[in-house]
């Protein structure tokens, strides 16, 4: 399945690629990942199996992140998980959208979450699907995704990476490699590439600060400042973030907010939206009926 | 077509349950009456209520007859939905539980049944006068099972229907859709047991799925009504 045609929207000075379609309560998407990762890229394509289905009911909208996709890089060399939610809360409000329903999914589900405790007013409920980055713990994607056995950047290399995080390899189709790969040749998310691996940004700056800030977040969330609807979503299979930190995530929600669900759907690994589409939608629209 | 079993057996089980236990259902629901001293006794209950093919929908043992149903009559069952099923979930050497143990006496009057209700739930809101009456009416209707039955007939005839679930399980595998939903804070269980049951389900069928309410104790299906309605409905809807 494919996405409609994109659109172009000026956010804070940073040129934002999204994509939308129906109408109704607005559900806002925010893939994984970051910008300069070599071996693999997401982009608004992620969402490709979600976004038409749940148009039929609600307002479906997926946006690129600052520095993945087509969207800008960060300005001044800002490449951070706080420029990023910044850029997602921005997003939000130059769209005029009323609170929205926010997924997000793996480093989305950090930044959907953040966004929902810094700007309560843009969001009417969160699901966080997947995410080891938001959970308490430590992630094992170094240890199921070491050293690929193909060169960084060939379509080889983005096959094996995503069928790793999937239960079923053969959910990782031709079209997804190629969304992949059209990531990977843009000038600029190239530029982001150098960024992070050359220049060291990733590991002088990217991750001591998401490390900081995710240490501030899980004390917020541990002191209930989320105060919204809140549904954690986890595919059982996933060897990247298992099910133990799903289950530990959903009780730091479910301590302060009586509106707190998990679901865990089997045979799916950290895409549990692109494995099990028709069950993950169906889990979406009663979620966003029954808050509406 | 979903098809409402109820758990709990009459005389043992402190409140009496039966088809009101569900209270307000869909318009596409009904709700059946278990009868039978044994497991497969009360399935054989279930399978001549049902007409044509059904996604059941078992309370704790209800759970475990609408598992047993569908490893015996696939072609009757097209979902089953287990809800805080303790009597199908693994449970071996643990302590006992003593959520229930010392019931006011006698076991169908008002205040033992509203002392059940409330001890088996996380708040004791969703235990209206009318729940209390409709306990009290099904206490007074029910054939008590003796404890000798009991002893004798129930219990070995639950640790070999689960002998058998678990071992389809992980051979042949249940052959249609199946989901677990647990309450965050079921007295009678714990989460564990929940993902337990689900993992069993989980070794040979696909379309499996466990979900969590919260702040929903035995009967999640009476306390937060709209949240389980929304669990089920969306697992039909994505089958």
């Amino acid at each position: 399945m494919r996405l409609p045609e994109g659109k172009w929207l000026d956010v804070d000075s940073i040129r934002t690629r999204y994509y939308e379609a129906g109408q109704g309560e607005p559900i806002v998407f925010i893939y994984g990942g970051n910008f300069g990762t070599g071996d693999s890229a997401s982009s608004a394509y992620t969402w490709s199996e979600n976004l038409l289905p749940l148009s039929e009911h609600f307002r479906a909208i997926v946006f690129d992140k600052a520095g993945q996709g087509e969207t800008d890089n960060p300005k001044n060399d800002d490449y951070t998980m706080a420029a990023v939610v910044r850029h997602a809360g921005a997003f939000i409000r130059a769209m005029k959208l009323p609170p929205v329903h926010l997924v997000g999914h793996s480093r989305g589900g950090y930044a959907a979450t953040r966004l929902a405790l810094e700007n309560h007013d843009l969001v009417k409920s969160l699901t966080v699907v997947n995410s080891g980055t938001l959970s308490p713990g430590i992630g094992t994607n170094e240890v199921v995704l070491a050293k690929p056995p193909y060169p960084a950047g060939t379509p080889e290399c983005v096959r094996w990476v995503y069928q790793n995080y999937s239960f079923n390899p053969d959910v990782v189709t031709d079209e997804w490699v190629d969304a992949v790969m059209f990531t990977l040749a843009i000038p600029k998310y190239q530029e982001s590439v150098r960024k992070m691996g050359a220049e060291k940004l990733g590991t002088k700056l990217f991750l001591p600060q998401l490390a900081r800030e995710k240490r501030e977040t899980l004390q917020w969330l541990n002191e209930g400042r989320l105060q919204r609807p809140v549904q954690v979503i986890w595919g059982f299979d996933d060897r990247t973030a298992v099910i133990d930190r799903g289950i530990e995530l959903y009780n730091m929600f479910a301590r302060h907010e009586r509106r707190a669900l998990f679901h865990v759907i089997n045979q799916s690994g950290h895409f549990p939206f692109r494995e099990h589409p028709k069950r993950f939608n169906a889990l979406m629209r009663r979620w966003v009926e029954s808050i509406a | 077509m979903m098809v409402f079993i109820h758990g709990g057996v009459p005389g043992i089980t402190p409140y009496a349950s039966g088809p009101h236990i569900w209270g307000p259902l869909p318009k596409n629901a009904r709700t059946v009456s278990v009868s039978g001293q044994t497991v497969d006794a009360m399935t054989q209950s279930v399978r001549k209520a049902i007409e044509g093919k059904c996604h059941l929908v078992g309370h704790d043992l209800g759970g475990l007859l609408a598992l047993n149903l569908a490893i015996e009559a696939p072609q009757l069952v097209s979902a089953v939905t287990a809800v805080a099923s303790v009597a199908a979930a693994p449970s071996g050497d643990g302590v006992p539980n003593t959520t229930l143990a010392h019931p006011p006496k006698p076991l169908g009057s008002r205040e033992s049944q509203r002392w059940a209700l409330e001890r088996v739930s996380y708040s004791h809101a969703h235990v209206s006068e009318e729940l209390v009456d409709a306990c009290v009416a099904a206490a007074a209707k029910q054939s008590p099972m003796t404890l000798k039955a009991y002893e004798d007939e129930f219990v070995p005839s639950v640790m070999k229907a689960k002998s058998r679930f678990y071992e389809v399980c992980r051979t042949d595998g249940i052959k249609v859709p199946c989901q677990v939903i647990w309450g965050s804070h079921d007295p009678l269980t714990t989460l564990d047991q929940g993902l337990w049951l689900f993992r069993g389900l989980a070794q040979k069928q696909r379309v499996a799925q466990f979900h969590v309410i919260n702040r929903a104790g035995a009967l999640p299906f009476r306390e937060e009504p709209a949240a389980f309605f929304q669990v089920l409905n969306a697992f039909a809807d994505g089958i």
